[in-house]
């Protein structure tokens, strides 16, 4: 759901960070309506706590507000960064509570090309996405769900399903392979 | 440099969080000295964020935004080398005003001039009865959380109490290295319990680098103790859990990229053995 007004609408991501600069608070009320709700899922997913997804959601932006600077628009899209750190700070919150868990995860730099500025944008990605998840073998996609929403490693899915290491990590390579392909042409459309 | 992944999939694989252990290390140790191949995981980054899309879509509450501009406009306000604030822009949405609209009868009838007045007063009680009990409810949960927090800090008090009376508990000093910050410190140390007290004083760490703690083990590989970044250079009763069993050889603390490392890369600041 969006509140952006006519101008914001067709305002870029690069421009709303410029104007964030300047401290232009409309600007990331802006940036709030157009990514706010794709980012609360992916929290809420991860989490499964709506109250502590909104509180890291409500951080993610003050942190863009505070330091916009800390995004560079050469080096891809805004939504991808925003993802990245969201699934990050997410799955660090998991791991707090389970410390004995995985691997510290930190900032990573992400190079994306998609332009998610409109709502349609969003919608026509969401469905290729989704559609390229839904087209893996079962437990393929099981597989990548555990690493992506539940910050697993191959052998924490192994311990998880009961399967083999070798299988896991087998279904895991190959769903990747798969996704490279499907995600890049994805990705290339909404470009 | 160690050899460039063998496959291009490796990539999404460390940024699905999939790899561990010395698949994760090599990648990690690889891109910090090959642009190439730091180009192609940043992608592999953006290319696995699309995952996200695939949440089932959940709106946040209205009142994160409302929270978020607040604590932007108080941000604001504080920076006293900012102009003045435009404050939050005075639309709710940019879509056109639905209001209802009026009838163009006039009222003329003596009933409706009393009680319409006393439905909008109705209304506005509704409101401010239904804001009062949104307002309970956040502060019902924050006392809720401010009291699993302090039953948390009772807990660890209770666990560093222990482990500082316990007679199996060593004490470490950790010496600066030469042609290093100067700093000295001390660690607590409890292999049976896994539990870590650190305390110490170092110069803070350069802009971009932190502090890691190592409990280097008598066989295998440094475990990361956690990272540090001192306010003031000082740190004192900095509590860690371990994996309990782990006989330590030494302890360190080496300057890392920010956020820290899987495994030591950069210098060694301090270093006591055990």
């Amino acid at each position: 759901m969006s509140s952006e007004t006519g101008t914001e609408l067709r305002a870029s991501d690069a421009a709303l960070i410029d104007r964030i600069m300047q401290r232009d608070q409309t600007a990331l009320a802006a940036l709030y309506d157009r990514y706010a709700g794709m980012l609360s899922s992916v929290l809420i997913r991860i989490l499964r706590d709506r109250q502590t997804a909104e509180e890291i959601l409500q951080d993610i932006f003050f942190q863009l507000w505070s330091a916009p600077s800390r995004f560079d628009p050469g080096r891809g899209s805004l939504p991808a960064w925003l993802m990245v750190i969201a699934r990050n700070r997410a799955i660090s919150q998991l791991r707090r509570h389970n410390p004995a868990a995985g691997e510290p995860l930190v900032e990573a730099a992400a190079i994306s090309t998609i332009n998610l500025e409109s709502a349609a944008s969003q919608q026509q990605l969401l469905g290729r996405v989704k559609g390229a998840l839904e087209n893996l073998p079962p437990e393929q996609r099981a597989a990548v769900e555990f690493a992506y929403f539940d910050g697993l490693t191959h052998s924490e899915i192994a311990k998880r399903t009961g399967d083999p290491l070798g299988t896991v990590k087998t279904r895991l390579r190959s769903a990747v392979e798969t996704l490279r392909r499907t995600l890049h042409s994805a990705a290339g459309s909404t470009t | 440099m160690n050899a460039h992944p063998t496959r291009e999939e490796d990539f999404d694989l460390y940024a699905l969080g999939a790899l561990e252990g010395d698949e994760r290390l090599a990648i990690e140790t690889h891109v910090v000295s090959c642009a190439d191949c730091a180009r192609k995981l940043a992608e592999a980054h953006g290319r696995i964020a699309l995952l996200a899309l695939a949440a089932p879509p959940s709106e946040p509450s209205a009142g994160v935004k409302q929270r978020l501009m607040q604590q932007v406009r108080r941000d604001a306000e504080r920076s006293s080398a900012l102009p003045a604030s435009p404050g939050v822009p005075a639309r709710t949405s940019g879509r056109p005003s639905r209001e209802t609209p009026r009838s163009s009868e006039p009222f003329g009838r003596w009933w409706a001039a009393v009680l319409v007045p006393v439905g909008a007063v109705l209304a506005v009680a509704t409101v401010l009865l239904w804001t009062d009990n949104r307002q309970l409810d956040r502060q019902l949960a924050g006392l809720r959380s401010a009291v699993e927090q302090q039953q948390q800090q009772l807990q660890e008090a209770r666990e560093a109490a222990d482990m500082i009376e316990s007679h199996d508990t060593v004490t470490i000093a950790l010496a600066q290295q030469p042609g290093m910050p100067a700093g000295a410190a001390h660690v607590m140390y409890n292999a049976r319990m896994g539990m870590l007290m650190y305390d110490g004083e170092i110069a803070p760490a350069p802009a971009a680098k932190s502090y890691q703690l190592w409990l280097v083990p008598e066989g295998g590989k440094p475990i990361s103790a956690g990272v540090f970044n001192p306010v003031g250079g000082r740190t004192d009763h900095w509590m860690m859990k371990l994996p309990q069993g782990i006989a330590a050889k030494e302890f360190a603390v080496s300057l890392e990229p920010a956020g820290g490392m899987p495994q030591p890369t950069g210098p060694m600041v301090l270093i006591g053995r055990a």
